[in-house]
């Protein structure tokens, strides 16, 4: 195994532990409400750009996350009631909405913050390296990666341990059967997009410090995300983790071992998932 | 109670109910008989105001109130509960959180989990069962309770004893004959006439999309031959 070791498996995890946070929100948002949301990359790359300013303005990266994640998911209820209700039931027109909102989302922020490449503020206990094994790494990629492991908690926590996850879960099993016991699932819908898009924007936040925030970053971590979730299953928690596992070690390796086929490692196996698993390692049936 | 009136619903361009007429007074179980594609799914579907079929005409009173026009969500929250065709159990939700999915399990007015699993102690061993982990009667048992977890007056039931054992469902119709007497409305489609005969103070044939005979189930036990003439068997 020429050039792997322990730094680039950290890499490969750290930046599985992002994908999973961005992805986490896509595959909610697909599961429950059937809709691709093309625009989620875009959501991702404003919550990054947002972060940077607030955090920029107040010097408190917190805020700056945080802010990221409450504006995202407005533009996410602003997405679902402004524009998606139009199209409510028609798969296609919704993903080409949602296609069509990513670029005008992109556009928009190349109008806002320009064309430069920013890098996400980190606060001071988070710079620096620790050391692990035999040399250092980024104390902030660490954190990043517990903040994955945090998120899959809270969200396994929230879908299993509440009502509202038993209600989401429903949803995805039967969305119609859930309206007939007196649910407004729409509601349910709503919650659910707004934090897949806060999810989106927390990505673009934390994501924004070592990936950095360019114009195009928002389909890099689109298709990197629609991987992880077409791997995993549509709509599953533990899919998506697993989807961002393979795809974030996949990658880490591939760069490393097989550079001019970095892509190719990641979507190969896709593809043969695809053909023994259509719907992915924990996906159902609708 | 219920007062559907003169209702024409459509699938696309398929006009499957063709001016359905009928009624259910406060705590009676009422059956519709029918054989296969008559429109008796269709017009469950259509009292719950599910996205598909399609109402064009008529009325759906409830206790005077107009149903049309509302969603599904609507509906039930006036009472009135699905047990669906095919169960329709959640794959993902464990027995106990089909029940307390709607109400939080400290809920101490009207049925509560505790009630349900007093009536079917099967569920009450099977709690932590997922959905699609059970056998079918028990499956039908669970799709009855969730239903009842909204306190209904009123319950459409779509085939419950269709696929399960001869003693699952003489089972049932206990049930449901005991939830009759408890002043639950009930209406119940069944493809089985002695099911029916069995739970039921009145019977709809319907054909076609059109109730073609009403009789009471004390008529029926008198002369059985005019409902007999209406289902085709002779």
């Amino acid at each position: 195994m020429s050039g792997l070791n322990l730094i680039q498996i950290l890499n490969g995890l750290t930046f599985a532990a992002l994908l999973f946070i961005v992805a986490s929100g896509f595959t909610l948002i697909f599961g429950l409400l059937r809709i691709v949301n093309l625009a989620h990359g875009a959501l991702y790359l404003f919550g990054g750009y947002i972060a940077y300013s607030v955090t920029g303005m107040t010097g408190n990266f917190a805020l700056g996350v945080l802010s990221s994640m409450l504006c995202v998911a407005l533009m996410g209820v602003v997405l679902d009631l402004g524009l998606l209700r139009f199209v409510r039931g028609f798969e296609l027109r919704q993903v080409l909405l949602t296609l069509g909102v990513a670029f005008v989302l992109n556009d928009l922020a190349l109008v806002i913050w320009g064309g430069d490449t920013f890098s996400m503020p980190v606060p001071e206990m988070l710079r620096g390296a620790v050391r692990v094994g035999g040399g250092f790494y980024p104390k902030y990629r660490l954190f990043v990666l517990v903040l994955g492991l945090v998120v899959f908690l809270a969200l396994w926590l929230l879908l299993n341990r509440t009502r509202l996850g038993a209600l989401i879960r429903a949803g995805v099993d039967d969305a119609e059967m859930v309206e007939a016991m007196g649910i407004n699932i729409r509601r349910v819908f709503l919650a659910t997009f707004m934090l897949g898009a806060s999810l989106a924007g927390l990505g673009g936040a934390v994501g924004g410090a070592f990936l950095t925030l360019y114009p195009t970053a928002d389909a890099e971590i689109l298709v990197f995300s629609l991987a992880v979730v077409i791997i995993g299953g549509r709509g599953s928690l533990v899919g998506a983790a697993v989807g961002a596992l393979l795809v974030g070690l996949l990658n880490s390796i591939g760069q490393v071992m097989f550079p001019e086929l970095a892509y190719f490692v990641i979507f190969g196996p896709m593809a043969a998932i695809l053909a023994f698993r259509p719907l992915g390692l924990f996906g159902r049936a609708a | 109670m219920l007062e559907v009136k003169n209702l024409h619903s459509f699938y696309g361009d398929a006009h499957v109910l063709h001016g359905t007429t009928l009624h259910v007074k406060p705590g009676e179980v009422v059956a519709l008989l029918g054989r296969n594609g008559m429109g008796k799914t269709t017009l469950i579907r259509s009292i719950m105001r599910l996205a598909q079929p399609q109402v064009k005409t008529g009325s759906l009173l409830w206790k005077g109130e107009e149903l049309l026009g509302l969603s599904p969500h609507e509906v039930a929250k006036r009472r009135i509960a699905l047990v669906p065709q095919g169960r329709r159990l959640f794959p993902s939700l464990s027995v106990t959180e089909h029940l307390t999915m709607l109400k939080a399990a400290s809920v101490k007015e009207g049925w509560t989990v505790d009630r349900v699993f007093e009536m079917f102690p099967r569920l009450a061993e099977r709690r932590s069962h997922r959905g699609n982990q059970l056998s079918g009667g028990e499956r039908q048992m669970l799709a009855v309770g969730r239903a009842l977890m909204i306190d209904p007056e009123l319950v459409l039931m779509d085939e419950p004893s269709e696929g399960l054992a001869p003693v699952m469902v003489q089972h049932l119709e206990t049930i449901i004959a005991n939830l009759g007497k408890t002043g639950l409305g009930i209406l119940l489609v069944e493809q089985n006439l002695y099911s029916a005969l069995a739970v039921a103070d009145r019977l709809y044939v319907l054909e076609t999309g059109k109730v073609v005979h009403e009789v009471s189930a004390a008529e029926v036990r008198n002369d059985q031959s005019p409902l007999m003439r209406f289902l085709g068997v002779h």
